[in-house]
């Protein structure tokens, strides 16, 4: 079922135009992730939403509501800030009691609404705390409690990881999808950073210069990513740009590349001649010393290898055809710096994109 | 030499020399000098010239005594000075705050190209001398000032209307001189909050009434106290503005010192006004304080 709606949105600051035509639906319970760089717009849509700021043109519905025009605190929103936004001169407490004052919740029931919330964020015995006797990771969870303590129609996250360390960074994305989850709240997640999208949203919107993208899944975002530059900024990916030499009949491709003819994919038969360019994930192309007998390869020679723990990140150059991959490799499998080996991938792994140099 | 150990130079470790005050101490030397000989005796000096008697044709009489405080505690006419002085003081600083708190407010938020300006007009009052600054009041104010033949010509008043010699000519000016004090610890109280606050204060459902009320208001305490303080004691301890726009109506303690000491001739009376009037601004604002401290728990 359908809960949030923005249709057609336009906002523009002076001569930025943040939003261009903007159309999104978000499912009931679904945690979707506006994921891009700065200035993308991503922050600007949520405020939108949240009706911090109004679009110039375009609709906002909510449970078939039109809500664009409400200010903010008519509209039955939770916002969890990149900072936090606690009231300094509040108690813990204090904090999550002003939204259930504003919707005049007897104290009793809020009380008891209070200690269950604070519980479901492990903060149960803080109530007592002002916000700056607490830790940056405590704050967040503080945040997070006093949007989900008035139980609102829709949860907006606006970075709220960002100003955490990566170690409770990556703790908090499971904490916060497992209680999004729990509760069973529409959310809407704004991010730059692809890894917490991916881990943590139903679906991505990834957005460059104030309009969508693309949008799906994340497996879908990652593996078959609509231009170069959404492959380039979600994940890493080694761009080999090529013309289609035969569609050989539904997703599979030959393409022309400055390797020689390369076996890729695309989820629909492109014409031969076609520009293009492929995507191959560092993790799908595989390094071996010999040159495998079973499919094309090239020669390279290993230039860096960087032992990263779990893996070992090659950056390897064919100096023929003037070309630099990234392959990452499991520790057993890794290649020292000089060495000569191939580069080969499957077809599955080389995803073919309409040409965005 | 044992192995391992780097060796060291020649001589025992020196033994710091202790000093009796480090020697950046001395630094400050000259200005407690200046203030011990230019604040710190003459105050002495006006203590205890408040307790001598008053005499003819000499500046005091021989001899100790609490005459003079029994009898401004004691004259309804000194006390009644004594509270026109704090009332002016306190409505003074109200008013400062009422017209500042929307200009600091303005002032912390803009991002406008326009902020140094604005700057500058916040501190033109301090940019002209206080004579000057007060003729002008008396060409604005007087019965036959612009405003008042602004009035009458244009046919909005019958005749001119009393706009000075009065506590409200005075009130006008001193607004207008102190205005900044109170604009400068605003701006940067409200500079420090967190404009997210808003912003979350409306996510949960308050308009921006009970925002500015629960969450703005509170956190600007700090300012509203340091500006309140600041205005409330420079207008109980205006003098120049008093005398000049306040006529014979208009008694002020700062006046009634300057009357005893230079006037009168009457030093030890006007030393105890001097006093009285300064202790009196202590306790109050030491009451002030500590009331609003009580509400600023948390605040910092």
């Amino acid at each position: 079922m359908t809960k949030l709606v923005l249709e057609r949105l336009q906002k523009r600051f002076g001569a930025v135009h943040a939003i261009r035509d903007l159309d999104l639906a978000v499912g009931e319970g679904e945690l979707v992730s506006l994921l891009g760089p700065s200035g993308c717009g991503k922050t600007t849509t949520l405020r939108c939403v949240a009706g911090f700021e109004f679009p110039d043109e375009g609709r906002i519905a909510f449970d078939g509501a039109d809500i664009t025009d409400l200010p903010p605190e008519r509209r039955d929103i939770g916002m969890v800030f990149q900072n936090y936004a606690l009231f300094p001169h509040m108690t813990v407490r204090q904090n999550l009691a002003f939204g259930l004052e504003m919707r005049r919740i007897d104290r009793a029931a809020a009380a008891a609404r209070i200690e269950r919330v604070l519980g479901m964020v492990q903060l149960g015995g803080m109530a007592e705390r002002y916000p700056r006797q607490l830790s940056g990771g405590q704050q967040q969870r503080v945040a997070l409690a006093r949007a989900l303590v008035i139980e609102p129609k829709l949860l907006l996250l606006d970075e709220p990881l960002a100003n955490l360390d990566a170690a409770l960074r990556e703790e908090m994305r499971f904490f916060i999808r497992d209680l999004q989850r729990r509760v069973g709240i529409t959310a809407l997640y704004v991010t730059h950073d692809q890894a917490e999208a991916m881990v943590m949203s139903d679906r991505i919107v990834v957005m460059f210069d104030g309009a969508i993208a693309q949008l799906g899944p994340p497996a879908e975002i990652y593996q078959r990513p609509s231009t170069a530059r959404i492959a380039k900024f979600v994940g890493r990916a080694n761009l080999l740009p090529g013309t289609i030499e035969a569609s050989l009949g539904g997703a599979s491709h030959r393409v022309a590349t400055v390797l020689g003819p390369v076996a890729a994919r695309h989820d629909k038969a492109l014409a031969a001649g076609t520009k293009v360019t492929l995507a191959v994930r560092p993790e799908a192309a595989v390094l071996t010393a010999a040159a495998p007998a079973d499919r094309p390869s090239f020669r390279v020679r290993v230039e860096q290898s960087y032992f990263l723990g779990g893996a070992v990140d090659h950056v390897a150059r064919a100096a023929d055809a003037g070309i630099v991959f990234v392959v990452s490799t499991a520790p057993s499998n890794a290649l020292a710096p000089g060495t000569d080996a191939s580069i080969s991938f499957a077809e599955r792994d080389a995803w073919i994109m309409a040409d965005e140099p | 030499m044992t192995a391992g150990v780097l060796p060291l130079t020649g001589s025992a470790p020196r033994k710091p020399r202790r000093r009796w005050l480090p020697a950046h101490y001395w630094l400050v030397a000259p200005a407690l000098v200046l203030i011990g000989v230019f604040l710190v005796l003459p105050y002495f000096n006006i203590i205890v010239m408040s307790f001598r008697a008053p005499a003819v044709g000499a500046p005091y009489a021989p001899g100790f005594s609490g005459g003079n405080y029994l009898r401004i505690l004691s004259d309804s006419y000194f006390l009644g000075v004594l509270a026109d002085t704090v009332f002016l003081g306190f409505v003074t600083a109200l008013v400062c705050l009422l017209l500042g708190y929307p200009v600091a407010y303005h002032l912390a938020r803009t991002r406008s190209r326009f902020r140094g300006l604005l700057y500058v007009f916040v501190l033109s009052p301090l940019l002209v001398g206080v004579v000057i600054r007060t003729f002008g009041w008396l060409i604005l104010l007087s019965g036959n000032g612009v405003i008042n033949r602004a009035l009458v010509d244009l046919g909005l008043a019958e005749r001119a209307l009393t706009l000075m010699n009065n506590r409200f000519g005075v009130t006008v000016a001193l607004v207008h001189v102190f205005l900044p004090f109170m604009i400068l610890p605003l701006v940067a109280a409200i500079g420090s909050i967190d404009p997210n606050l808003e912003a979350a204060g409306r996510s949960l459902g308050a308009g921006r009434w009970t925002v500015f009320r629960r969450i703005f208001l509170p956190l600007s305490l700090p300012g509203i106290q340091a500006g309140t303080i600041l205005v409330f004691v420079l207008a109980m301890s205006a003098y120049v503005t008093p005398v000049m726009l306040g006529g014979a109506q208009v008694k002020t303690m700062p006046v009634l010192v300057v009357q005893n000491l230079i006037d009168n001739f009457q030093w030890p009376m006007g030393a105890a006004l001097a006093l009285v009037l300064a202790v009196t601004g202590i306790v109050l604002v030491w009451v002030y304080a500590r009331l609003t401290g009580a509400l600023m728990r948390g605040v910092q």
